[in-house]
């Protein structure tokens, strides 16, 4: 007979059941009966010196003013990493948005009634915008730019290299809306001659006058194109900016990495010659090679030319499934994830399921122009269960691509390979 | 009308039903397990009071203090390091060749203008060396 059951059968069964009775366990208190599962354990508190294995830093949460709990870096200065689950939309709230300051001068209030943005140095007038006639005096525009760390990922560079130990959150993306950075320098007549405007926040640290441990400077070329596209931006995503992201106003220099928008931005001044503080010169510079890159012996060498920073190189990410829990084979799954490049739009996002051999296009999400993230979505079944390695490469429409190749420059800056997750497939049955 | 067993495999099938509702209980998921551990949890920060002045004001910013190894050079790093960062910058740190301490030691007094003194310096960048290196750190 079909359904018959043996008696040793029924006998086993039973035996199961009695045994877990006799312990005394039902739902609350099954504990008793089983393998247990375990205690969680806190995550390595330092990576190193291998390439730091996870796609955010390591690092506790933290709760800062204004802030969801993000992972702390360092608390003074303040350097907060953005979880990866917030990079599922195109928008990063501005409570989760990450944080990098130089110096430890943080504000902590800033009064509206005696600040101003200070526009100085190399023009006819010498003028200074309360914030109330920034907010009301100007047509507000726009733009949905992308915000990163020029060490963003620094811990996947090998040799490790000293400096902010970033995973992948030390970027955002938000919608930027302020008053055009041509329109306040055209009402103080820039001076002929000029070539450079720096910019200054209320930023400061215990270092000696003159030290760049005092005072942050960052600057631009005047013959910049990107001047045209710069704005200071006193909305984030609609709401004032975050203490920790720059409030009362931010400069946005989209494409560009985050090093130039300056945070809290106080002064803006026009120079007759370059730049020469640390921040230009020394800090903040790249090799002048493909890539960025270099190795640790031609620096040793002396012979790596360098360039100050710009913008930032192609990038895309899988933000979920991130590969925490394991997904039944069979089963089609939703991939998603971003791009982003600051030297166009995004053209493509193509997948991978073979480590790189093959390529699929993912169907990329709404356009909200050049510089913002770009949503991107895939469905993927596994067939059979395994431990899969998807990888994800992105395209700009200047043709620029991600390679499978590292990047090593002293400084950490412009990490940009493909980017692979790990994805353990079950057994369905 | 019921034979012997006919009614073996009514009881049977009833034993089955419920030998099958305690394996989907005890075999097939686990439930109700619990870890008195603190890991994961965080204490929310109270609203902060606000007038409806000009001043936009927000809380001290946390700086819990990192463990540091315990050591000679450790007050040295305390005092000195501390002046101007969290000592958070040297625990964040990947194992860092010697080299490269004794350069970031540099950095600071050089670059940075941390006028720390030449033998309390030669310490702080020992200690660094001998708690934070590749070759020890753990």
């Amino acid at each position: 007979m079909q359904n018959r059951i043996s008696r040793r059968d029924l006998l086993n069964r039973l035996g199961v059941a009695g045994a877990a009775f006799a312990f005394g366990a039902w739902p609350d208190k099954v504990r008793a009966i089983g393998q247990d599962p375990g205690h969680q354990e806190a995550i390595e508190a330092f990576t190193g010196p291998g390439p730091n294995p996870h796609w955010n830093s390591v690092g506790p949460y933290i709760t800062e003013p204004q802030k969801a709990p993000l992972i702390l870096l360092t608390d003074r200065p303040v350097q907060l990493e953005t979880p990866r689950e917030y990079f599922r939309t195109a928008f990063t709230p501005n409570d989760a948005f990450y944080v990098r300051w130089h110096l430890d001068g943080v504000p902590n209030a800033v009064d509206l009634k005696t600040w101003k943005l200070k526009i100085e140095g190399n023009v006819k007038t010498p003028i200074a915008f309360s914030f109330d006639e920034l907010i009301r005096n100007f047509t507000p525009v726009s733009v949905a730019a992308t915000n990163q760390c020029s060490g963003n990922s620094r811990s996947r560079l090998q040799p490790r290299v000293a400096g902010g130990q970033w995973g992948n959150g030390a970027m955002g993306n938000a919608m930027w809306t302020g008053v055009r950075l041509r329109e306040l320098l055209q009402l103080a007549q820039v001076k002929d001659g000029s070539v450079q405007v720096q910019f200054q926040g209320l930023e400061t640290g215990q270092g000696p006058s003159g030290f760049p441990s005092n005072i942050f400077l960052k600057s631009l070329d005047l013959s910049n194109t990107v001047f045209d596209e710069c704005i200071v931006a006193y909305l984030m995503n609609g709401e004032p900016l975050p203490m920790l992201n720059g409030f009362p106003v931010r400069l946005v220099v989209p494409g560009y990495f985050a090093t130039y928008w300056t945070k809290c931005l106080t002064w803006i001044r026009v120079l007759e010659a370059p730049d020469e503080n640390f921040w230009m010169k020394t800090g903040y510079r790249i090799p002048d090679t493909q890539r960025g890159n270099t190795t640790p012996d031609e620096v040793k060498a002396g012979t790596v030319k360098t360039v100050p920073i710009g913008r930032f190189p192609v990038r895309s990410f899988l933000i979920s499934p991130d590969g925490s829990s394991k997904i039944p084979s069979g089963m089609a799954v939703t991939l998603r994830g971003i791009a982003f490049s600051g030297f166009g739009r995004i053209a493509r996002v193509e997948i991978s399921d073979d480590d790189g051999k093959t390529w699929v296009p993912a169907k990329l999400g709404q356009d909200h122009g050049p510089y913002c993230f770009r949503t991107w979505d895939f469905s993927w079944t596994a067939k059979s269960p395994g431990r899969y390695s998807l990888a994800v490469r992105a395209t700009d429409d200047k043709n620029n691509t991600q390679l499978d190749q590292p990047v090593w420059n002293p400084g950490g800056y412009l990490w940009n390979r493909i980017e692979r997750q790990e994805i353990v497939v079950g057994e369905a049955r | 009308m019921m034979t012997p067993n006919t009614k073996f495999r009514k009881i049977a099938s009833a034993a089955v039903v419920l030998a099958t509702a305690a394996t989907i209980v005890f075999a097939e998921v686990k439930k109700g397990y619990y870890t008195p551990s603190k890991l994961g949890s965080l204490q929310q920060a109270a609203p902060v009071q606000m007038a409806s002045d000009s001043n936009y004001e927000v809380s001290a910013y946390p700086a819990p203090a990192p463990e540091l190894a315990s050591g000679d050079g450790l007050a040295e790093v305390r005092i000195h390091c501390s002046t101007c960062h969290s000592p958070r910058y040297i625990t964040m740190q990947p194992p860092l060749p010697a080299a490269t301490w004794e350069a970031e030691v540099t950095k600071m007094n050089k670059v940075f203008g941390a006028g720390i003194p030449e033998d309390v310096s030669r310490k702080i960048v020992a200690y660094l060396q001998s708690h934070y290196s590749t070759e020890n750190r753990r």
